[in-house]
C-alpha cells in the first residue's frame, strides 16, 4: 500500500504522515518507507528520531536521479540506482522500523 | 519553473513506481505534484483538511486533481477539529464538493507540548486525542485495503 499525504503547509500532514507510517509498522507491516517529499527536518523528528539527532538526517543526493537521452534521442530522467540500493545507502533507520529517506532540498527561501 | 523542484518530483515518482513495499509519503505543500503526476502511481491520497475555508477550498482541489489523476482511493482527513461546528462545516463542504471524509482528527495540545520537548507525538503520549485519532485512521486503512 502506498500512501500520499497532501495539504497546505501547517495543515499537520508531517504528522499524520509520521505517526501513521510508525502505526503501520508496528502493525506488521514489512519495512514501511516514508518518503519526506518537502524536505521537512520534522518527519523524522515524528517517527522517533530525536532533535539531537536530526542533524545527522541527510537528504539523498541530487546526483541519484541522472537525465539521460535514448537511441531515439528522447531525454528522460532516471535512476542511477535500483530503490533497494538506494534504501540500502540512503535510507535512515528509526526507531520503529521505518526507514526514511529525504528527498534534496531546493532551498526554499526564494526558491520556486 | 524551478528545474530543482521538478527533478526532486522526478525522484519521488520513480521511487514510488519501482518500490514495492508499503509507503507513506510527505508530499510538497501545494498542487504541483498532482498537477505534475508525480503522485500518480499511489494507491490512496489523503488531503489532510483544516476546519477553515482556504483549507478546505484547497482540500476540494486535490481531491479533484487526485480523482482526475485514476488515484483509486482518495480521502480528505479532518484535522486540528476543535468543536462540534468545525466537523459540522466540514462535513457540510465536503458532502457538497465530493470529498469523502475518512477521519476527524482533534485539534490536540499535546502535539505542541511534544514538539517542544523535541518528542515525536506517539513517543510524547500514546494516549493523546491526536495520535488515537491516527491510530483509529491507520486501522481503517488496512480495512480498505485488506493488507499492507
Amino acid at each position: 500500500m502506498k500512501i500520499a499525504v497532501a495539504g497546505k503547509g501547517g495543515s499537520g500532514k508531517t504528522t499524520i504522515s509520521g505517526t501513521l507510517a510508525r502505526i503501520m509498522a508496528r502493525q506488521g507491516a514489512a519495512e514501511v518507507l516514508a518518503i519526506d517529499g518537502d524536505s521537512n527536518p520534522n518527519l523524522a523528528m515524528t517517527l522517533g528520531i530525536t532533535r539531537e539527532q536530526t542533524s545527522q538526517v541527510l537528504p539523498m543526493p541530487r546526483t541519484i536521479l541522472q537525465r539521460v537521452t535514448d537511441e531515439q534521442g528522447n531525454a528522460k530522467t532516471i535512476l542511477a540506482k535500483r530503490p533497494d540500493e538506494i534504501i540500502h545507502d540512503f535510507g535512515i533507520p528509526t526507531p520503529d522500523g521505518v526507514t526514511l529517506l529525504v528527498m534534496p532540498g531546493v532551498g526554499h527561501a526564494g526558491a520556486g | 519553473m524551478c528545474g530543482a523542484h521538478a527533478a526532486v518530483r522526478s525522484l519521488v515518482k520513480e521511487m514510488v513506481d519501482q518500490y514495492d513495499r508499503p509507503t507513506v509519503i510527505d508530499m510538497e505543500a501545494g498542487l504541483e505534484h498532482l498537477s505534475r503526476g508525480t503522485t500518480r502511481n499511489v494507491d490512496c491520497l489523503l488531503a489532510v483538511i483544516e476546519p477553515y475555508f482556504k483549507s478546505m477550498e484547497t482540500g476540494a482541489r486535490v481531491n479533484e486533481l487526485a480523482k482526475e489523476l485514476g488515484i483509486k482511493q482518495v480521502f480528505g482527513v479532518a484535522n486540528k477539529v476543535r468543536r462540534a461546528e468545525d466537523e459540522r462545516a466540514m462535513r457540510e463542504f465536503c458532502g457538497r464538493r465530493n470529498v469523502e471524509l475518512f477521519g476527524f482528527i482533534p485539534y490536540d495540545d499535546t502535539l505542541m507540548e511534544a514538539e517542544r520537548a523535541g518528542v515525536a507525538p506517539l513517543d510524547y503520549d500514546r494516549t493523546g486525542l491526536a495520535v488515537q485519532a491516527i491510530d483509529e485512521l491507520a486501522k481503517k486503512l488496512l480495512q480498505v485495503n485488506g493488507a499492507l
